[in-house]
This record gives structure tokens, C-alpha cells and sequence, in this order.
């Protein structure tokens, strides 16, 4: 599906709506009606939590950035002037707010990616869906080491380089609209993808 | 183009990101320069590789994020409404004055506009969430017909047994749009696994549904019924197909309820393949308990 800006957000959720019918439900929305506003945040939402589970690859923080994307949204509808699609200025809001998340956690610690649960320890790696590598355990161990590696290499990413490989890659937005998005120019965020394809290159040359 | 340049540009080619023009100079360089078509290739292979490692939406964490904004939402009560009237800093008294004179101003324009009846509704207001349909143009008079699609929301209560209740959480089960929704419906279903409906229903999801979360609240629901012979082939069945291990864990969970012989060759099946650690172990304990050789010989 195509927007006004002629953006592609075909990775949005499968509920989104018609660029008509989404700007009455926004009217709705602004207007105090629960069900359009209810109806906005499905339209959007899985494609934002995807991101932030992706970014930030904890599911608590990423149903945190979750609440306080949507309760932005809901008390500030009313200043949404359609001077940009919806899309953009609530990425906006979800793309500040991981940013910041991703900064402060660059100043503490990196997560770990085992932790404890109730059935002992588990490595979250290997929750991430693995395609089977069937019947031939080199493969498999590369398989296992490749998605360990692109996961450091997604790690020290800069946050800013991390935003826009991930929505680039992951969530299949135009390089215009990610610039719309992070407030700046289609060459800088063509730049920063660059950058950020070419640490992956060079971190997993020898994989490939 | 030297192959410095066209190496620059190779991620930009794969995600189209490039002119025309600057595709064809890429292109045309491919074509004659050999090791730049191995690097391009490698370079295809690597974007593949960060494809499979996007993580995955639970189903489960999507609609507990829906159900905790929804409650917040209730708890904030509607947004303040804001105009720009309040915005203005004049002291309290100017306000009054500044109202009639909109009043006053608005009160003139329409009394020099105005041309004409007003339009005329058959509704009390025009529908906010709609979609025209078709119009219908008017006679010489100038009016028009529209005939417009409004969806409207009706609200439903009732036991959770009821049959109405229960057909419309079955139909809400199978909403191939909202995983979320799927995973609340399979939650209050769970309650209903008795039925045989509603047994299928999950049976269904959990072969059927591509959300890991949703498949999980469907194993979850059938926990008391695992001794069902149809229900057992299925778990046998995602036991050896599903791709996520936690769905193969549960899996192994039910089976393994009740001991019985026909499960050690799929326990013995699913060791011959299993990839992950965590199941492997799983497997290799239940097949302990029963007495059974890891593998076959």
C-alpha cells in the first residue's frame, strides 16, 4: 500500500487502513471516540512492537516502549495537523523513544542473551526462529554462529545506524520516508545505512 | 564505474534504493567484472542471513500490551480538548469579549454566505468512520444522492458456555488479521475444551496458525484434554513439524502426561532431528522416564 507521500508501508499491520478511511478514523479519534482510537492503534501496532522488539530484543522493553508510544499518541491526537502522514509522525514518537532506550542502555551494561527463567537458563538467541539447518550439524553450527555473530554486529551498531538498518531491513521502509521519520535528509539516511551494512559486511565476511 | 564505487552501492541495489541510471552503471559493471559478482553474491547471501534472524511477535505479548494500554487509556479518561483560544495570554476578562466577537463575526459571515437551503442530512450528523458507496447525481435542483457504508460497533455479554458467546469467540479464534485477538479468544475458549467444537477449534490453531503465541494458548487449552486420542495425533504431529521450540516443548509436556508406548517412536524421531538443546534434553528425559533408548538402532 502506497500513502500520500508515496512511502511503502506494507509491513504494517494486515488492519491497515485506506489513507481516506485512516484520516476519518484520526478525525474520530481527535474528536474523543474510544473505538476509532482503539482502531488506529491495531492498524499500527504490530509493526510497532516488532521494531521494538527487534531493536531492543527484550519483550519488557519493548511493551514499554509500546505503552508510552500509544499514550503520546493518545494525548497528543489532537495536535496532529495531517502536515505528514500519520505513519511518519507516530514512528516519530516510537523512533525517539527507542532511540533513547538504546543510548541509556549503550551508557549501562549490554544485556546478556541468557538469562534465568523457572526451567533453568535459557539463551534468547536461540528463541529467535532458527531456519533448521536439517541432518547436517556443520551447518548447523554455522547457522548458530552466524546468528550469534549478526547479533553483536546489530549490538555495537551505533543506536542511530541500528534505527535505520532495522527499519530498512526489517520493517521495508523507503529511505525518504526514514529520513522523514529521524528528521533528516534521504542522503544522511542513505549514509547511515551504508555505514551500518558495511560493519555487518565486514564483521561476517568470513561467514558468507 | 570502478569497483570500489559499484561495491558502495551493492546493499542500496538490493533494497532498490537506487536511480535507474545508477542501476544500470551497477549492473552493466556486474556483467564484465568477475569478482565483483562473487562479492555481489555474498553480499545477497549475507541480507538473507539478517533475515532469518528478526525476532518473532508473540501473539500473546501483542494482546497483553493491548489490554494494558486499553486499561490505562480507561483509567486516563478522554485527552483534554485543546483550542487555540486557550493558548492566548490575555488576562481572564478578555476572553468573554473575544468569544462574542467570533460569535458576532461568525454570525455575519453566514448572514452574507449563506445562499440557499441548508444541505440536508438524514441522520442527525454525518458518520465519522464510513465509506461512500456510491451518489447518485441530483435533478437540475442541484442536490445529490449518497449511499454510504457505515461499521458499526455492537456490544455482546454473556456466559462464556452460551452458544451465541461461544460461536463469536470461535469466529474471533479464526481472525486471520489480529493475532492478538486470537490469543484472548483461545484464553477464555480454554474454559470451553470440553466441547468438542471448541476442541477442534484449538486442534486447528495448533497445527494451523503461523503465530507461535497463538499455537502456545492453543496447547494451553488443551492441557485436560490430552489423553483425546485426535488430540494426541496432533501433538504428535507439531512435536515433529512446528519451528519453535517452545511449541515443541509443550508438546512434549502433554504427550508425556500419560505414558505410552506409541510416543517413543515419535520422541525417538524427534531426537534423530531436533536442533535445539533445551528440547533435546526434554526429549531425552520423557524417554528415560518410559524406559526407552534414545535412539534407534
Amino acid at each position: 500500500m502506497l500513502t500520500g507521500n508515496g512511502e511503502a508501508v506494507a509491513t504494517l499491520g494486515t488492519k491497515a487502513v485506506s489513507g481516506l478511511d485512516e484520516a476519518a478514523l484520526i478525525r474520530a479519534a481527535q474528536a474523543g471516540d474510544q473505538y476509532a482510537f482503539e482502531q488506529l492503534v491495531q492498524a499500527y501496532d504490530q509493526s510497532v512492537l516488532r521494531l521494538a522488539l527487534n531493536l531492543l530484543r527484550s519483550p519488557d522493553d519493548a511493551s514499554d516502549i509500546y505503552q508510552e508510544a500509544f499514550l503520546r499518541v493518545y494525548r497528543n491526537l489532537h495536535t496532529f495537523r495531517f502536515d505528514c502522514t500519520f505513519h511518519t509522525w507516530l514512528y516519530r514518537i516510537v523512533t525517539n523513544l527507542c532511540l533513547d532506550h538504546l543510548r541509556k542502555r549503550k551508557v549501562r551494561r549490554e544485556e546478556p542473551t541468557v538469562v534465568e527463567t523457572s526451567e533453568g537458563p535459557v539463551d534468547r538467541m536461540e528463541v529467535v526462529p532458527e531456519k533448521r539447518a536439517e541432518g547436517d550439524p556443520a551447518r548447523k553450527l554455522l547457522s548458530l554462529q552466524l546468528g550469534s555473530r549478526i547479533t553483536q554486529v546489530l549490538t555495537d551498531m551505533t543506536p542511530r545506524e541500528r534505527m535505520v538498518f532495522e527499519m530498512r531491513h526489517y520493517q521495508g521502509m523507503r529511505l525518504r520516508a526514514i529520513g522523514d521519520v529521524l528528521g533528516t535528509t534521504e542522503e544522511a539516511a542513505k549514509n547511515c545505512l551504508f555505514r551500518a551494512t558495511q560493519k555487518m559486511r565486514a564483521a561476517l565476511g568470513d561467514f558468507v | 564505474m570502478t569497483c570500489e564505487l559499484a561495491n558502495r552501492q551493492y546493499s542500496l541495489l538490493l533494497y532498490g534504493e537506487l536511480t535507474f541510471e545508477e542501476e544500470e552503471l551497477v549492473q552493466q559493471h556486474l556483467d564484465g567484472c568477475e569478482g565483483c559478482r562473487e562479492e555481489f553474491s555474498r553480499v545477497k547471501t549475507l541480507h538473507r542471513a539478517v533475515v532469518n534472524c528478526e525476532a518473532e511477535l508473540d501473539g500473546a505479548l501483542l494482546a497483553e500490551c493491548r489490554r494494558t494500554l486499553r486499561v490505562t487509556v480507561a483509567a486516563i479518561g478522554p485527552p483534554k480538548k485543546h483550542s487555540w483560544f486557550d493558548g492566548l495570554t490575555w488576562g481572564a476578562f478578555l476572553k468573554p469579549l473575544g468569544a462574542f466577537a467570533l460569535i458576532t463575526l461568525g454570525f455575519l459571515g453566514a448572514r452574507l454566505t449563506s445562499v440557499g437551503e441548508p444541505p440536508q442530512f438524514s441522520q442527525s450528523s454525518v458518520p465519522m468512520a464510513s465509506r461512500v458507496r456510491y451518489v447518485e447525481p441530483g435533478n437540475s435542483s442541484g442536490r445529490v444522492q449518497i449511499v454510504v457504508e457505515e461499521t458499526s460497533q455492537r456490544t455482546f455479554s454473556g456466559e462464556t458456555a452460551s452458544e451465541p458467546i461461544r460461536r463469536l469467540l470461535l469466529a474471533a479464534a479464526r481472525d486471520s488479521s489480529d493475532a492478538g485477538l486470537r490469543v484472548e479468544s483461545m484464553d477464555i475458549l480454554r474454559a470451553s475444551a470440553g466441547s468438542a467444537e471448541v476442541r477442534r477449534a484449538l486442534i486447528f490453531a495448533l497445527q494451523h496458525d503461523p503465530n507461535a503465541g497463538v499455537r502456545l494458548k492453543a496447547l494451553d487449552g488443551l492441557k485436560d484434554s490430552s489423553g483425546d486420542p485426535e488430540t494426541r495425533h496432533a501433538l504428535a504431529q507439531v512435536l515433529l513439524a512446528d519451528d519453535n521450540p517452545g511449541v515443541r516443548t509443550q508438546a512434549i509436556d502433554l504427550l508425556t502426561q500419560k505414558k505410552e508406548a506409541a510416543m517413543v517412536g515419535v520422541l525417538q524421531e524427534l531426537m534423530r532431528k531436533e536442533d535445539n538443546s533445551y528440547v533435546r534434553l526434554k526429549c531425552q528425559k520423557a524417554l528415560h522416564e518410559m524406559n526407552a533408548s534414545v535412539e534407534t538402532f
